[in-house]
């Protein structure tokens, strides 16, 4: 039940967490965005089971593949498939992390939801360069990548605290505890 | 594995399979319906953001009025402060009025949107506007403010749109160079930063800063001819042609009112 509760509330995080970093305003020199997506995903693949995980990642693909599809001639220039790759690997990944920890750590967050927030910038810059062609990798580039990870790393926290106590707790983290 | 674990299972392979080999039409439809749940959220927000916002103005309104009680000592507190509120009103109704007399002025048919939200994306450059399909909005219309192009509409839904700065990449608009016969196209970043490049002018143009861009309105494209585009600020010829950077005439970092243009009067 309680598993159930927090995939709900972690589902509707997700377009609220897209409609409040479209309103947070870029930060000077480069405009950066804040990411508060990835860290949504991040807390839930984590806090989830595996199954619920898998789900909840395949929700966030969407979520953020539909944020980014840009209509050209009537055409989108991309589809879904390179979101749900990148979640459901992103999914996997995270779920062996914390079962290597016992349970869900905040560290473990913050630096999951940096680390995606960092590929997932970084990620979507390949494929445009690769669709569009030409890299310009300059500073901006670079500032773009780096800050909203580094944003992430530091937002994760709030989340866990916000969040921790609808966390189920496995039974292997009890024992640990014991 | 249990057998609902299994059906979990393979109702997930079947959902990432579907998303995975979904058309574009199909996905466009999804966006529209995907926007329209976002809808609710990007307008509280945006309720929210302004209040704040317009906070912030108060306590600059009161700094203001502590340093004009320094220097005037002969009045007080309470009645800056009216001054202060009434000068507010004044902007307001003066930007008003020039936001409508620009669409009586113009020769467009156009519909007047609020900006509610910047893209969050770090490579897009689009914002949201609150009219959507419901106010005869469609894909591809120019969007406008009385200072000139800010872009083109692209996913609508019913009462949400998203519109594509001209800063961006993928919004790519014909354009005229004032007093010339110098004809380029211009496009944003893929990093936008709110300057626009001019690309596919002659090696030998002589452009110089300041000249003003107009929108050239090739035949069955999505923009009309002479609409502001930008001021040049810089110039350099390249291997096979020219390009000059120019400044978009529209404030982009600061949307707040914009026009679609639905057609001609």
């Amino acid at each position: 039940m309680r598993t159930v509760f927090l995939f709900l509330i972690l589902l509707i995080l997700l377009p609220l967490s897209v409609a409040l970093q479209d309103q947070i305003p870029g930060i000077p020199p480069a405009l950066e965005r804040i990411q508060l997506l990835p860290v949504v995903f991040c807390f839930g693949v984590l806090a989830l089971p595996l199954l619920p995980a898998l789900f909840f990642a395949l929700s966030a693909a969407v979520v953020q593949g539909l944020t980014l599809v840009q209509l050209q001639s009537g055409q989108p220039e991309f589809g879904l498939t390179l979101p749900v790759v990148f979640f459901l690997g992103w999914a996997i990944i995270l779920q062996m992390a914390s079962e290597a920890t016992r349970g869900m750590r905040w560290e473990l967050h913050a630096l999951g939801s940096s680390a995606v927030t960092l590929s997932l910038l970084g990620g979507e810059f390949l494929v445009i360069c690769a669709k569009r062609g030409g890299f310009p990798l300059d500073m901006t580039v670079l500032l773009r990548t780096a800050v909203p990870a580094a944003a992430a790393l530091l937002l994760a926290p709030l989340l866990y605290l916000a969040l921790r106590k609808m966390v189920p707790i496995s039974h292997e983290a009890v024992e640990a505890a014991q | 594995m249990k057998k609902i674990q299994i059906a979990a299972l393979v109702a997930l392979v079947a959902a990432v399979a579907f998303l995975c080999l979904m058309g574009g039409g199909v996905l466009s439809e999804l966006q529209s319906r995907f926007f329209g749940i976002l809808s609710p959220l990007t307008r509280s927000g945006h309720a929210v953001s302004s209040s704040l916002g317009s906070l912030g103005k108060d306590l600059m309104s009161l700094d203001q009025l502590q340093s004009e009680y320094d220097r005037v000592l002969a009045e007080n507190r309470r009645l800056r402060a009216e001054n202060n509120g009434l000068r507010d009103l004044q902007q307001d109704n003066d930007h008003l009025r020039q936001v409508l007399g620009y669409r009586e002025r113009s020769s467009f048919r156009l519909i007047p949107a609020a900006v509610l939200s910047h893209d969050g994306n770090a490579w897009w450059s689009t914002v949201r506007i609150n009219r959507g399909s419901r106010d005869g909005i469609a894909p591809d219309m120019p969007v406008i403010t009385d200072r000139g192009l800010v872009g083109k509409t692209a996913a609508v839904s019913g009462d949400l749109c998203e519109v594509v700065l001209v800063t961006d990449e993928n919004c790519k608009v014909a354009a005229k160079v004032e007093g010339t016969h110098e004809q380029g196209i211009s496009s944003g970043s893929r990093a936008p930063q709110g300057e626009l490049q001019l690309a596919f002018l002659s090696k030998l143009a002589d452009l110089q800063p300041g000249q003003k861009v107009y929108t050239a309105g090739v035949s069955g494209g999505v923009f009309p001819s002479g609409i502001a585009l930008g001021t040049v600020k810089s110039f350099h010829a390249r291997e096979l042609d020219g390009e000059a950077i120019l400044e978009p005439s529209a404030d982009l970092g600061s949307l707040e009112e914009v026009f679609v243009v639905t057609g001609a009067k």
